[in-house]
C-alpha cells in the first residue's frame, strides 16, 4: 500500500514521533499506520477533509483520546525516545510537557489571572506572589493579550471576547512551559481578524515551542506553517497520512494527485 | 392538530410533487394557516393559566382552612387565673414587707398618717388628696398627673371606674334596689365631683341608663321619688366609693325613703364575697374595679348574675408628704418598685435621699390594692415570680399526696424537701421501684411554671370556634357559651403563640407546646443531612467521574439508585429499625460510647432517626447530583487534564465548584423532603409523650409531623386546634430552613464559581 507516506525535511531533531499509529473508536478504526514525525521548533499544520482523523491523531500525542473509555491507540509515539503508550508512563506527565489549545476557546470560569496561574500551582510551580504575578504577565504577554486584559486579571475569563478567550487559552497552555503545544482548529470559531492575531501569535511561539496545529484553512496552514501533512479517508472511512512535506513545497509541487485536487479546491 | 390543512390533497401521492414550493398554503391561505397556530397556541395558554389557577386556589384553600383553625373564640375555664396568682404574690409581698408603716381600710386613717410622716408614701383615692391638699401631694405617673381630662381619657394609668354591682333577681325582688340605683345616677355626677372623684362623661352615661333601663323592664327612666319605696338596702364593699355612696344615701332618705340603709366599707373583694355567697345579704356591691373572672363563677355557681353599673371614676393616687421636696415624677414600674421591693428611696431612684420609706396602703381585700397590683404589674407572668414563691403556690393549692408525688417525680430543691420527708425519700431510692426524682437534677424555673400551669392554673378549653364563625357570629356564640359554660371566661384565642413554640410538649392540650418537637426536628433532619450529604455526593462523584458506565455492575448499581427513589419511606423505616435500631444498638444507644440516656437505653434515638432519614434522601442526594456534575460541560474537563491536572484535581476545582449549586438544590429538597416525614420515623420509634428537650444525638425524640399526627389521632377538639397551629409551626419552619439553605447555596456557590 502506498498508504504510508514520505517526508522530507530540513533534518535536524525531532520534537515527537509517531510510528505505525492506529486509532480505534470500539472496534472503529478512525486512523491507521501514521508514520509521522515533528520538527522542533517549528510550526506543523495538519490538514484533511472534515472527518478524516486530525484531531484524533492531534490528541494522539497528549494522550487526551484516553478520556473517551472506547478509544484504544495501537503503534508507537516516541517522545525522547519513550513510548508515550508504555504502562510506566503517566499520561498527566505527558499533558504536562505537551499543552493543548481547543478548538472552542474554553477558559474556566475563574478570573483571568487564576485561569493563567491554575496550570502553574497544580504543576508545583514553587514562587512567591510576585513570582506568580511576574509569570502570569510573561505567559499574557507571550499570548499577546496582556493589553487587553491587564487592567482586569480579577475580571471572569467568560468576560473577555471570543479571540481574547482563545489567547488567554493560549497563555494558560505555555505558562506551563510545555515543549509542544497542540492546537486543534484554534482559530475556527473567531473572526477574521482575530484569526489573523492569532496567526501571528503562532508565529512568535515557535521560537520557544514546537507547534502541531489542525486546521481546515487552507490558506491558514500555507501561510502560517512550515510543514504540512495531508490526511484524507480511505474506503474504510480510516484516516491515513497521505502526504507530508515542506510548506511552500507541498502547496506548489504536490507529489500526491489527491493532495493536489485537495489544495486546488476540487474535493473537501 | 395533525390534521392536514383543507387546502393540502389528503392522499399522499406515490411520487413527490413536481413543484414542492405549491406544497406550502398560498395567498389567503398563509394568514389562514398562520390564525389557526395563532388559536392553537392561545388554547394552550388558558389551558395553563387554568391549571396555575386551579393549584393557586387549592393552595390558598389549603392555607386558609389551616388559619380558620387556629385562630378563634373559645370558652376558657380556669381553675385560678394566672393573673389571680401574680396578683395575690405581688400583694403578699406588698403587705408582709418590713416597711409597712399602715395598712387599713380607712382612707382617711392612711391619709392622717401620711400627713404626719415626711417619709411616708400612699396609695389612695384622688379624693382624698383633694381635700388635703395642704399636708398631701399626688405624684404624677409618666409625667401624668391625675386630673379629671387624663382621667376621662385613660392618659392617666391609675385611673379606675367605680361600679356599683346587683342583680337582675334582686332588683325584681326589691324593688327599693332598683329605685336607688336610678336614683344614684341622677345624683352621681353631681356627688363625685363635690367629693374629688371624677363624673362620667356623657356617652358613658347614657350607656349605664341604658344598662338600667333593661334591669327594671323599664322604657324610660322614672322619676325617682323615694318617699314611695320602703324596705332595707344592704350595701357592702369598696371604701373608695364608701363616702359617695354614703352621700347618696343620705340624701335618699332626705328625700324621704323609709326603709334602712346599711353601708359597710370592708373592701371590694370582701364585698363580693358577701354578694355572691347564697345568704350573703348584700344587695348592691361597692366596687373600684370589675368583679374578677373567680368572683364570677363564685357568683355564677349560686345562680347570681352580676350586673354593673359604672358611676364615676377614681384616679387612684401615688401620694407624698407635702414636705417631700423631691419625688414629683415616677413610672409605673417605680411605683411597684416605691409599694413592694425598694426599702429606701434611693432604691427607687438614684437621684433621691437613702431614707426609709415608709408605706401607708390598704388591706388584702381592698379593690385598691387589686386594682394597682393588676395595673403596674400587668405584664407580669409566672415567670416572672421567683421559684420559691412557685413552690408556695403550688404547696397551698394541690393536695398533700400529689405535692409528695410530684416531688418524687422531681425535687423541688436538692437540700431540702416540701412535701416529702428525708426518711421516706431515702427509703424509695434505695428500695425495688426508685422514682425518676431519685435521679434527675432538681426542676428548673421552666418546669416548675409548666407544674403550676397544669395542676394550679389547670386551664381548660370547654369549647372553641373556627376564625370565620368567631366573626360572623360572634355574639351568638358570646351568648351561648355564657349559657352553656357559666364559669367559662369566653374571649378570643391565638393558639400559634411565642408560648406554643417555646413550650415543651404536655398531656395537657391547653398547655402543650412544640419546643420538643421542633429540637427533635432540627437534630433529625440535620444528622439526616449531615449523613446523607457527603455519602450521596460521594456516590454520585464516583458514579459520574471514576466509574466506566460501559461496565453491566456500573449500569445495574445505577438502575438500582433510580428505583430506590420510589420505593416508600415505611420501607426505609423498616429497614432502619432492623439495622440502626436492633442490629446497631450499641451505638445508636449510645452504649459503647457510656453517654446513652438511662431512661430509653435503647436504639430508638435521633442517632436511628437521623441515618434512617439519611438512607432515605440517598437517592435524591446522588441522582440531582449526578445531574448537576453531568451540567458540567466536558470543555473544561479537558482544558485542566490539558494542562496536567489529575483526575481529582479536575474533580475538586472544576467538576465540583461548577456543580455545587445544582448538588446545594438537591439538598435542599431532600431536605424539604424529610422534614415532613411521618412514617419512617413512627417504625423507627419516635417518642409518644416526652416533655423534655434532646440534649444529643442518643435522646429520645419526636418530630413536628409526628406530633401533629399524633395530636389529629386524639378525640378532644382542642388537639385538632394544637394540630393546625403546630402545622403553621412546621410550615413556617420549612420555609426557615429553605431560605437559609438557598441563602447558603447562592453565596458558596458563588464564593468558588
Ligand atoms: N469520541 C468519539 N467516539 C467515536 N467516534 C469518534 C469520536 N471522535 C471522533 N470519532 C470519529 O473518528 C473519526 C475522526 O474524527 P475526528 O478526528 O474528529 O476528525 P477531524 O478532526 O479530522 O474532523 C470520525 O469518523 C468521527 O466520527
Ligand atoms: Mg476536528
Amino acid at each position: 500500500m502506498s498508504n504510508v507516506a514520505t517526508y522530507s525535511t530540513n533534518g535536524g531533531p525531532y520534537a515527537i514521533e509517531a510510528q505505525d499509529l492506529s486509532i480505534y473508536y470500539g472496534s472503529f478504526r478512525a486512523v491507521k499506520n501514521i508514520n509521522l514525525r515533528f520538527p522542533t521548533h517549528k510550526i506543523t499544520a495538519l490538514i484533511g477533509p472534515s472527518g478524516c482523523g486530525k484531531s484524533t491523531v492531534l490528541r494522539a500525542f497528549n494522550r487526551m483520546n484516553d478520556l473517551i473509555p472506547i478509544s484504544r491507540a495501537e503503534g508507537v509515539i516516541l517522545f525522547h525516545g519513550k513510548n508515550i503508550y508504555d504502562h510506566d508512563v503517566d499520561p498527566v506527565e505527558i499533558r504536562r510537557r505537551v499543552g493543548m489549545v481547543f478548538q472552542k476557546p474554553n477558559p474556566f470560569p475563574k478570573t483571568i489571572y487564576e485561569n493563567v496561574a491554575w496550570g502553574a500551582r497544580i504543576n508545583g510551580f514553587k514562587g512567591s506572589k510576585t513570582d506568580m504575578d511576574a509569570l502570569v504577565e510573561e505567559s499574557l504577554r507571550d499570548a499577546a493579550v496582556w493589553d487587553d486584559v491587564k487592567d482586569k486579571l480579577n475580571q471572569s475569563g467568560l468576560s473577555l471576547s471570543g479571540g481574547q478567550q482563545q489567547r488567554l487559552c493560549i497563555a494558560r497552555a505555555i505558562a506551563t512551559r510545555p515543549e509542544i503545544i497542540l492546537m486543534d482548529e484554534p482559530a475556527s470559531a473567531l473572526d477574521p481578524i482575530s484569526t489573523l492575531r492569532i496567526e501571528e501569535l503562532i508565529q512568535e511561539l515557535k521560537k520557544n515551542y514546537t507547534i502541531l496545529i489542525v486546521t481546515h484553512n487552507m490558506q491558514q496552514a500555507a501561510r502560517a506553517s512550515d510543514y504540512t501533512a495531508f490526511f484524507n479517508m480511505d474506503a474504510d472511512r480510516a484516516g491515513y497520512l497521505v502526504e507530508y512535506n515542506q510548506t511552500d513545497e507541498l502547496f506548489t509541487s504536490p507529489k500526491n494527485e489527491m493532495t493536489e485536487q485537495y489544495i486546488t479546491g476540487r474535493f473537501g | 392538530m395533525s390534521q392536514p390543512p383543507p387546502d393540502q390533497p389528503s392522499a399522499a401521492p406515490a411520487a413527490p410533487a413536481t413543484d414542492l414550493t405549491t406544497l406550502f398554503p398560498q395567498g389567503e391561505g398563509i394568514q389562514a394557516q398562520i390564525a389557526r397556530r395563532q388559536r392553537n397556541a392561545t388554547i394552550w395558554r388558558f389551558v395553563f393559566l387554568g391549571a396555575t389557577s386551579l393549584a393557586v386556589i387549592i393552595l390558598t384553600t389549603l392555607l386558609l382552612s389551616i388559619i380558620n383553625q387556629s385562630f378563634g373564640l373559645v370558652a376558657e375555664q380556669t381553675n385560678i387565673p394566672e393573673t389571680q396568682l401574680i396578683v395575690n404574690y405581688q400583694k403578699s409581698l406588698m403587705l408582709e414587707a418590713s416597711n409597712v408603716a399602715l395598712s387599713s381600710e380607712d382612707d382617711a386613717a392612711l391619709a392622717e398618717g401620711i400627713a404626719a410622716d415626711a417619709a411616708g408614701v400612699g396609695l389612695l383615692g384622688n379624693a382624698y388628696t383633694t381635700q388635703n391638699q395642704d399636708t398631701l401631694r399626688a405624684l404624677s405617673i409618666g409625667g401624668v398627673a391625675p386630673t379629671a381630662e387624663t382621667v376621662q381619657s385613660g392618659a392617666y394609668p391609675l385611673a379606675r371606674p367605680l361600679l356599683l354591682y346587683t342583680t337582675a333577681t334582686t332588683v325584681a325582688d326589691k324593688p327599693q334596689i332598683g329605685a336607688f340605683l336610678a336614683y344614684y345616677l341622677q345624683v352621681a355626677d353631681e356627688v363625685m365631683a363635690e367629693i374629688g372623684y371624677f363624673p362620667l362623661d356623657e356617652a358613658t352615661l347614657a350607656q349605664q341608663e341604658t344598662t338600667l333601663l333593661a334591669l327594671l323592664g323599664a322604657t324610660e327612666l322614672p322619676t325617682i321619688v323615694p318617699a314611695e319605696y320602703e324596705g332595707d338596702i344592704v350595701i357592702a364593699g369598696s371604701s373608695t366609693l364608701n363616702q359617695v355612696t354614703r352621700e347618696v344615701a343620705k340624701r335618699f332618705r332626705a328625700e324621704g325613703f323609709q326603709g334602712a340603709i346599711k353601708i359597710t366599707s370592708v373592701g371590694t373583694g370582701a364585698g363580693f364575697a358577701g354578694f355572691c355567697a347564697v345568704d350573703g345579704g348584700v344587695d348592691i356591691v361597692n366596687a373600684s374595679r370589675t368583679i374578677t373572672q373567680l368572683e364570677l363563677e363564685s357568683c355564677r355557681a349560686n345562680a347570681l348574675n352580676p350586673v354593673a353599673t359604672v358611676v364615676g371614676a377614681d384616679a387612684l393616687a401615688v401620694v407624698v408628704n407635702a414636705q417631700n421636696d423631691f419625688a414629683t415624677d415616677i413610672t409605673l414600674e417605680q411605683a411597684g418598685l416605691l409599694f413592694s421591693s425598694a426599702v429606701n428611696w434611693a432604691e427607687v431612684d438614684a437621684g433621691w435621699p437613702a431614707e426609709a420609706i415608709n408605706r401607708y396602703i390598704p388591706t388584702t381585700d381592698s379593690g385598691t390594692m387589686d386594682f394597682f397590683v393588676a395595673t403596674v404589674f400587668a405584664a407580669q407572668t409566672l415567670a416572672d415570680l421567683p421559684y420559691d414563691s412557685l413552690v408556695t403556690v403550688f404547696q397551698a393549692n394541690v393536695s398533700a399526696g400529689r405535692c409528695r408525688a410530684a416531688e418524687a417525680e422531681q425535687r423541688f430543691y436538692a437540700d431540702r424537701f416540701v412535701c416529702d420527708t428525708e426518711e421516706a425519700f431515702t427509703a424509695r431510692c434505695e428500695g425495688e421501684n426508685p422514682t425518676t426524682g431519685c435521679t434527675l437534677a432538681p426542676r428548673d424555673h421552666a418546669s416548675l411554671e409548666a407544674l403550676v400551669q397544669a395542676e394550679v392554673i389547670q386551664p381548660e378549653v370547654l369549647q372553641a370556634w373556627f376564625l370565620a364563625e368567631s366573626i360572623f357570629r360572634r355574639d351568638e356564640i358570646v351568648a351561648t357559651a355564657l349559657e352553656e359554660y357559666p364559669s367559662a371566661d369566653v374571649h378570643f384565642r391565638r393558639w400559634l403563640t411565642w408560648d406554643f413554640i417555646t413550650r415543651p410538649q404536655s398531656a395537657t392540650p391547653e398547655l402543650a407546646g412544640v419546643r420538643t418537637a421542633i429540637l427533635g426536628s432540627l437534630w433529625v433532619v440535620g444528622i439526616g443531612l449531615l449523613a446523607g450529604f457527603p455519602v450521596g455526593v460521594g456516590a454520585a462523584i464516583y458514579l459520574e467521574e471514576y466509574a466506566n458506565k460501559r461496565k453491566r455492575f456500573n449500569s445495574i448499581i445505577q438502575t438500582n439508585i433510580n428505583n430506590l427513589a420510589g420505593v416508600p419511606s415505611i420501607i426505609y423505616g423498616l429497614l432502619g429499625l432492623t439495622v440502626f435500631v436492633r442490629v446497631l444498638e450499641p451505638i445508636t444507644s449510645g452504649a459503647i460510647f457510656g453517654v446513652g440516656d438511662p431512661t430509653t437505653a435503647n436504639g430508638r434515638t435521633i442517632l436511628s432517626a437521623g441515618l434512617t432519614l439519611a438512607l432515605l434522601i440517598l437517592p435524591v442526594i446522588i441522582i440531582s447530583s449526578q445531574e448537576a456534575i453531568k451540567a458540567v460541560p466536558s470543555s473544561l474537563r479537558e482544558a485542566s487534564f490539558g494542562l496536567g491536572a489529575t483526575r481529582w484535581q479536575t474533580i475538586w476545582n472544576h467538576v465540583i465548584p461548577n456543580a455545587i449549586g445544582g448538588i446545594l438544590t438537591g439538598v435542599i429538597l431532600a431536605m424539604s423532603r424529610i422534614i415532613g416525614e411521618t412514617a419512617p420515623l413512627v417504625v423507627v420509634g419516635a417518642a409518644t409523650l416526652i416533655t423534655s428537650d434532646p440534649s444529643g444525638p442518643f435522646s429520645k425524640f419526636t418530630t413536628l409531623p409526628i406530633q401533629i399526627y399524633q395530636w389529629t389521632a386524639r378525640p378532644q377538639q382542642t388537639f385538632l386546634l394544637i394540630a393546625g397551629a403546630a402545622i403553621i409551626v412546621l410550615i413556617i419552619l420549612l420555609f426557615i430552613l429553605n431560605i437559609f439553605a438557598i441563602y447558603l447555596r447562592n453565596r458558596y456557590a458563588r464564593r468558588i464559581g
